[in-house]
């Protein structure tokens, strides 16, 4: 039995990245073709590759919490104002769904240094771990008393928490969300990455044909999302709208994704379906393109099989780095906020076509007339997730 | 939700009949004051036979998963089964072994292995991979209410046609670090029994692991354990009577002074089964797979522990008596409860 359709609009976005510290910024840095990319100043390191750090956001020196709950808090505070959520938040319906991969897990490298040396060990990792989980701790600061949960899908972790926050919406949990991911450059996955020989000494090149990995970033992408009846209720008039979200699994490999892209295809048919929609309907991709070897060559592969060699296909990453836990939430704030604008940066990082990539992706910045846009993810595990994103002027 | 199968994974063994005959055994003590998961219990060379490299974390989650499936008797189609599972702090044992690498080795010369194992949906993966399927598949964490939050994500799915079964659980493993944190962080019971009805401020942890997954699915096929019919938060717990109350008071929230409101204002039946398998932030889920038991065996088993200074209506003896509803019932650090309501 299947439930009947709810709306769901997208009433406010937040975004936090080496981009920039909001919305305005990460349009300018777009528009500009600016790569904010530097040294390791975060932490001490021995790799010499770029990294794609964020500035200096709001919260960004708050030692008392995790650096990835700053950037989310900070994310989430832009995205409630843009929604003219500001007042009453505690007497609203209000669901928080986030993506992570750095803050699930408690690796602080110097507690466990000392207590690998028998000494008594600071708890204060500890606590900031315990008092840190994503979701719950953006809740508790705007004190927001709805479904509150944390995805950890790995690289996909933020577009399946917006996934999961649809769910929700369309299932009466909650009446509004907060939905998408955060992640903060972390000496553990740098080093992880590093050593499956996927990061890049070089700026990364989504989809081009000399790409040699990716650099990794940081950041926070969120939106609101709410039934359209209570946005209307609240006197909007939105008209950018989720209507479709997919996911499945590979089944095929705990790192590399199905050769074919069958699970990435998979996803994108119960997407599309789910959002009522062909193919030939979606206007651009915004795609995961990381720049590593198998991802852009799978991903390319599926993209053009399922939409046609004439479908737009943009990666953002080589604007934020591949942020992991957060990429879905900032590539889903950057796809609504295409749609909204009419125009879309180039694939920044891309140069010469892959032979053995049947597309070419954005080149220069580009002005779009759709009503559909599609925002894709592959994560470890072999998870394929897709979000279609729509437009409704009325 | 209708629960078809369910399996399991505790220190007890691997299988449903271990957690029978773990609630008619009551509360053993526990070896190395942990209620850990021996290898030999997750020794299966048939079912891991692809997933040799897998971590412990992994090897308990896919075994309880594939047990659910074949205890339900039910061959599924690839594509409409989904995998949502819950976990309180991942895999974590494998972070560590990560992080000894960094600290051994430096940070250029780690295992990618391990890496790759220390992501949280690596055991989902696995899962998806000995099972073959290509559903919907997602890991949460969520500390106290994890597994509450994978049955309301498996209900919405079921409800939107995602798929059509799903094996919802919850996994959580132990570590000498995570033991070293529970004894900074908890106080730990000296005798290794978790007394769940003394409803004290500074409540004593002994900490456990294990899997449990069960296959839910909208379809009436008139052979089940039982349903998930709700879950809500931060209700009042005493609303609607149930026949029996389980508490999920592992020790592992410290304050458990709330939970004497179930006890105190009337007087239900209420069971807690945490002492026979650990303090974990995933426990509710094992308390369910006591509840589903209790449902289709119409049997109440008894507390495996019988400290009772409140005089509260516990199950003291292992009895067959008529069984409807049963409410789950976990309090987080906050106060704020979640109830799972289970029905015949």
């Amino acid at each position: 039995m299947k439930t009947a359709r709810v709306n769901v609009a997208v009433t406010g976005v937040g975004v936090v990245s080496a981009c920039g510290n909001n919305l305005v910024q990460t349009l300018a840095c777009f528009d500009e073709g600016r790569r904010n990319a530097s040294k390791i100043t975060l932490f001490p390191s021995e790799f010499i590759c770029p990294v794609f750090e964020a500035g200096d956001f709001t919260g960004a020196n708050n030692k008392d919490r995790m650096r990835t709950l700053n950037l989310a808090l900070a994310a989430a505070g832009q995205a409630l104002d843009d929604a003219g959520l500001k007042n009453n938040l505690d007497d609203l319906r209000l669901g928080v769904c986030l993506g992570t991969t750095v803050a699930c897990q408690l690796n602080d490298v110097d507690f466990y240094a000392a207590l690998r040396r028998g000494e008594l060990v600071s708890m204060d990792s500890v606590d900031r771990y315990l008092k840190g989980n994503l979701a719950e701790a953006v809740a508790r600061y705007f004190n927001l008393k709805g479904v509150c949960c944390t995805i950890t899908n790995a690289c996909s972790s933020g577009t399946d928490a917006i996934g999961t926050a649809l769910s929700w919406l369309r299932n009466d949990y909650c009446d509004i969300a907060l939905a998408g991911g955060a992640d903060e450059l972390n000496r553990i996955p740098l080093a992880g990455f590093s050593s499956l020989g996927v990061v890049s000494n070089d700026l990364c090149a989504p989809f081009d044909r000399d790409r040699r990995g990716l650099n990794l970033g940081e950041g926070a992408g969120i939106l609101v999302m709410e039934k359209e009846s209570l946005a209307r209720k609240r006197g909007l008039k939105p008209n950018l709208f989720l209507g479709g979200y997919g996911l499945s699994a590979d089944a095929y490999h705990l790192i590399a994704p199905h050769p074919e892209g069958l699970g990435l295809e998979q996803a994108l048919v119960r997407a599309l379906d789910e959002a009522g929609i062909k193919p030939k309907e979606v206007g651009f991709v915004n795609a995961h393109g990381t720049a590593t070897l198998d991802n852009d060559k799978v991903e390319g592969k599926a993209l053009v099989k399922f939409f046609g060699p004439e479908i737009k296909v943009l990666s953002t990453k080589g604007f934020t780095g591949h942020t992991l836990g957060a990429a879905g939430g900032l590539e889903a704030v950057f796809t609504v906020t295409g749609l909204k604008e009419g125009w879309l940066p180039q694939s920044i990082g891309f140069v010469n076509k892959d032979d053995e990539i049947p597309l070419t992706p954005l080149t220069r910045r580009t002005q779009i007339n759709s009503g559909y846009a599609v925002s894709t993810s592959l994560a470890f595990g072999g998870n394929n997730s897709a979000l279609v994103f729509c437009r409704r002027d009325t | 939700m209708n629960v078809l199968g369910a399996g399991i994974v505790f220190n007890r063994g691997r299988g449903i009949s271990c957690l029978e005959n773990a609630l008619i055994e009551r509360w053993v003590a526990p070896s190395d004051s942990v209620y850990a998961v021996k290898p030999e219990i997750i020794n299966d060379q048939v079912v891991l036979k692809d997933s040799r490299r897998a971590d412990k974390f992994s090897k308990m989650a896919i075994l309880a998963a594939y047990d659910a499936l074949e205890d339900s008797g039910i061959k599924v189609d690839k594509k409409s089964l989904g995998i949502i599972m819950a976990t309180g702090f991942g895999p974590h044992a494998t972070t560590y072994r990560f992080l000894d690498d960094i600290l051994d080795y430096g940070d250029r010369n780690v295992s990618p292995t391990s890496f790759s194992h220390s992501v949280h949906n690596a055991a989902v993966s696995y899962i998806a991979s000995v099972l073959n399927v290509n559903g919907p598949t997602i890991t949460l964490a969520q500390f106290a209410f994890s597994f509450q939050q994978a049955l309301i994500l498996a209900k919405s799915w079921l409800k939107e046609g995602r798929c059509e079964y799903v094996l919802v659980g919850a996994v959580d493993e132990l570590s000498k670090t995570m033991e070293y944190i529970f004894n900074r962080k908890l106080r730990v019971a000296e005798d290794g029994k978790i007394k769940p009805f003394r409803f004290l401020q500074n409540s004593e942890a002994v900490a456990g692991e294990g899997a449990v997954f069960f296959l839910v699915t909208n379809v009436d096929t008139g052979k089940r354990y039982c349903r998930f019919e709700k879950v809500y938060f931060n209700k009042d717990v005493c609303r609607d009577l149930p026949d029996i109350y389980i508490l999920d008071n592992d020790g592992i929230i410290e304050d458990e002074t709330a939970y004497r409101k179930i006890c105190a204002e009337k007087k239900p039946l209420i069971t807690s089964y945490t002492p026979i398998f650990g303090s974990m932030m995933t426990v509710s889920a094992f308390n369910c797979a006591a509840a589903s038991l209790i449902l289709k065996n119409q049997i109440c088993y008894a507390n495996p522990v019988l400290i009772n200074p409140y005089k509260v209506n516990i199950c003291a003896n292992t009895k067959k008596m008529k069984i409807d509803s049963i409410n789950c019932v976990r309090y987080n650090c906050s106060k704020v409860n979640a109830v799972v309501e289970l029905k015949r």
